[in-house]
């Protein structure tokens, strides 16, 4: 009996790992296509970023984000996972005084949940096998730097030149998914 | 002069050109343009190469030269010149050496001077964003022996960029083979700046193959693809070789074959393998005929044997001659002339047969033995029926199976105690053949000295004569109610008589002579005991 759980553990183990690599081509492919997707609803959101100069400020990126060549696999859907839920989450918030269209908005969120969904199995079995990586530490410096960007537009009333500097951070947000996404590939 | 003119006539009639000189220069000035409505920037960054290039929109105002700054939007940072831009008359500025970040947004800004005076100032925002796909590489190939070298250019200029930016822009190498495209992903490290050497091997021999480098954009819809270069894969030097190895690959694959013939045909040899299956023909079951009708073995010869039984009482052999008294039985020992011990014949019925006249089984019992065996007298039968020997039995000769009768007479021993009354009673003859080659015997002759009648006295006397027991012929001892003279072989030859006359002795005395042959003859007076 134990040996014939063991046999189809084996088999499952093989069969999972034949699907995770499959399965990652399949993601590698899905997102570039979102991420490219997104950054385009992003630039038709109006904004003068050099009229907002003055409300520039530092949200201390982590520093592992500028050199992603260090994830693996595992890591980079980790943080990819956690980067775009938090995006989400930032896009939620109050926008109004950015004249924005809420139709880009609501397309913009749908993309960012469709890329959630993709990634959430693999990244639940991930987060089921890995204890401590790179990626767990990674990520809690991505939540750091999130809430400093909540924390700044709340301070600066959501106004216009706040979201103009937040809206720059997310687009810089999904250069370096851009970035991440290419290291899924075999 | 017309300056000093119109200063020497100073009044108010003289101050007023001096007035109109102030005001023009006043007109003159024209203050610069903070907007970006009054300029275009644009931004091209292809093959890791960042322009920024601007354009006026009021082409009235067009000033004499150009000096770009810049910041970034990630940090609170001053202005930067652009020090290949400072005073600069075109309307463009190369920016690949310094706009590396492709993840930073980057504020440029442009202020067109005329002199010294600042006429317009024009900013933007960019992110380093191909508009383009990016173009791809030069790259050169080379058919080699056993593989085609593909030699990529990079056309980057900017060794920073490209360490860092081009490993997210894969590269990636097409291989063209009739019909089927395989694609090669070299690994490009942060430390090509140049070109980089990629070998396509495990080509198929005289096969064309064409080769196309394209970078693969972030955008995996957009690709641009360089045009085919291909070339004809024909091994000079690895055909030679790979021919010798086609070779050496038959004559390794018929060893192989031999060896397993051989080793294939060994086993059949030795019955390992194929057992055969050819049986003998006796073992060919399949014809019924043989089933069915199975082939009788030969019918044995039959011989028919005429039993003649002789009750005789058995009888002491007594030496003592003095002694008259009448045996009371009628089984009288009957002595033999000649001193022959009669031995009981114990005959059995034999098989008739024609052909084989072995009749060892009917053997007499050897009469070199006389002492060993009772005597035997034979009692005549009073049937005239029943045939008497004068010997101490009935022989039956061996012979070529023309003289060979099948018909002889078994004596019973008349020693016997059985009653002489079944003597009478016994009415079975048995015929079988005697071989005179084992038996001795002896003629009756008409002597009074030495010869006694073989026959008792009931029994009808028979002369008996017995041919040569040394010819092979058959010697028929025919036993037959007419009482048929029997062959008798001379006794002088083979049995030959003692030379000395029986005579009123003792047995013990009488001296035994040997006949040869192993035969030993006594003589023994007979008469005492009729």
């Amino acid at each position: 009996m134990t040996h014939r759980c063991l046999l189809q553990m084996v088999l499952l183990l093989c069969f999972s790992t034949t699907a995770l690599s499959r399965s990652y081509s399949l993601l590698r492919f899905q997102q570039r296509r979102s991420l490219a997707l997104c950054q385009k609803l992003l630039r038709q959101l109006p904004s003068t970023p050099q009229h907002c100069l003055e409300a520039r400020m530092d949200f201390q990126m982590p520093e592992e984000m500028k050199q992603a060549q260090q994830f693996q696999k595992e890591d980079a859907i980790l943080v990819i996972y956690e980067m775009l839920q938090q995006i989400f989450n930032i896009l939620t918030r109050d926008f109004s005084s950015t004249g924005w269209s809420e139709t880009i908005i609501e397309d913009l969120l749908e993309e960012l949940y469709e890329q959630m969904n993709h990634l959430e199995p693999i990244q639940k079995e991930i987060m089921q096998k890995q204890n401590s990586t790179m990626g767990d530490t990674t990520v809690l410096h991505l939540r750091k730097y999130y809430f400093n960007l909540v924390q700044y537009l709340k301070s600066k009333e959501y106004n216009r030149c706040a979201w103009t500097v937040v809206r720059v951070q997310i687009l810089r947000n999904f250069s370096f998914l851009t970035r991440l996404t290419g290291y899924l590939r075999e | 002069m017309l300056l000093s003119q119109n200063v020497s006539a100073i009044g108010p009639l003289n101050l007023y050109p001096m007035v109109h000189i102030s005001l023009v220069f006043g007109i003159s000035y024209v203050a610069p343009v903070l907007s970006d409505e009054h300029c275009t920037l644009k931004m091209r960054f292809r093959n890791f190469q960042s322009v920024l290039s601007w354009e006026l929109k009021n082409h009235s105002i067009v000033p004499t030269h150009y000096t770009l700054w810049y910041t970034i939007m990630s940090k609170r940072e001053d202005m930067k010149v652009v020090k290949d831009c400072i005073n600069v008359t075109r309307s463009f500025c190369d920016l690949t050496d310094v706009w590396v970040n492709t993840t930073d947004m980057y504020i440029p800004q442009v202020v067109g001077f005329r002199e010294n005076a600042k006429l317009v100032i024009c900013m933007g925002s960019f992110f380093l964003v191909p508009d383009k796909p990016l173009d791809p590489p030069e790259f050169e190939i080379v058919g080699f022996t056993n593989h085609i070298s593909v030699n990529v250019k990079f056309q980057f200029d900017s060794p920073g960029i490209l360490s860092e930016e081009l490993q997210f822009y894969l590269a990636f190498i097409e291989e063209h083979a009739g019909n089927s495209v395989k694609r090669h992903q070299p690994q490009i490290t942060g430390n090509i700046t140049k070109n980089f050497n990629y070998v396509i091997d495990k080509l198929i021999p005289n096969t064309n193959y064409c080769i196309s480098v394209y970078f693969e954009p972030k955008d995996p819809r957009k690709i641009n693809r360089s045009p085919l270069k291909c070339t004809l894969f024909r091994p000079r030097r690895e055909s030679e070789s790979s021919e010798s190895a086609t070779i050496g690959g038959i004559i390794t694959l018929f060893l192989i074959t031999a060896v397993f013939i051989s080793t294939v045909m060994i086993l059949k040899r030795i019955g390992y393998i194929c057992l055969r299956n050819d049986f003998p023909k006796v073992l060919n079951f399949y014809k019924l005929s043989v089933w069915v009708f199975a082939e009788l073995p030969p019918l044995e010869k039959v011989a028919t044997v005429e039993v003649i039984h002789v009750n005789r009482k058995k009888k002491v052999w007594n030496y003592n001659y003095d002694d008259e008294n009448d045996i009371e039985n009628e089984a009288a020992p009957h002595l033999i002339s000649g001193g022959y011990t009669k031995h009981g014949l114990t005959g059995k019925l034999c098989p008739t047969s024609t052909t084989s006249p072995s009749l060892e089984d009917c053997s007499l019992e050897d009469c070199s033995e006389p002492s060993a065996e009772e005597p035997y007298l034979p009692e005549p039968k009073g049937d005239a029926e029943t045939p008497m020997a004068p010997g101490p039995g009935l022989w039956q000769s061996e012979g070529t199976s023309g003289g060979y009768q099948t018909r002889g007479t078994l004596w019973q021993d008349p020693t016997s105690e059985e009653d002489s009354d079944s003597t009478e009673g016994s009415e079975g003859r048995i015929v079988f053949n005697v071989n005179l080659n084992s038996v001795c015997v002896r003629a009756l002759e008409d002597d009074k000295d030495s010869e006694v009648t073989l026959m008792s006295p009931s029994c009808p006397e028979e002369t008996v004569e017995l041919e040569d027991l040394n010819e092979t012929e058959s010697s028929v001892l025919v036993a037959s109610e007419e009482g048929t003279q029997l062959p008798f072989t001379n006794p002088s030859t083979e049995c030959p008589r003692p030379q000395d006359a029986p005579s009123d002795k003792s047995d013990t005395s009488d001296p035994d002579v040997d006949m040869g042959d192993g035969y030993i003859v006594r003589q023994v007076n007979l008469k005492k005991f009729n």
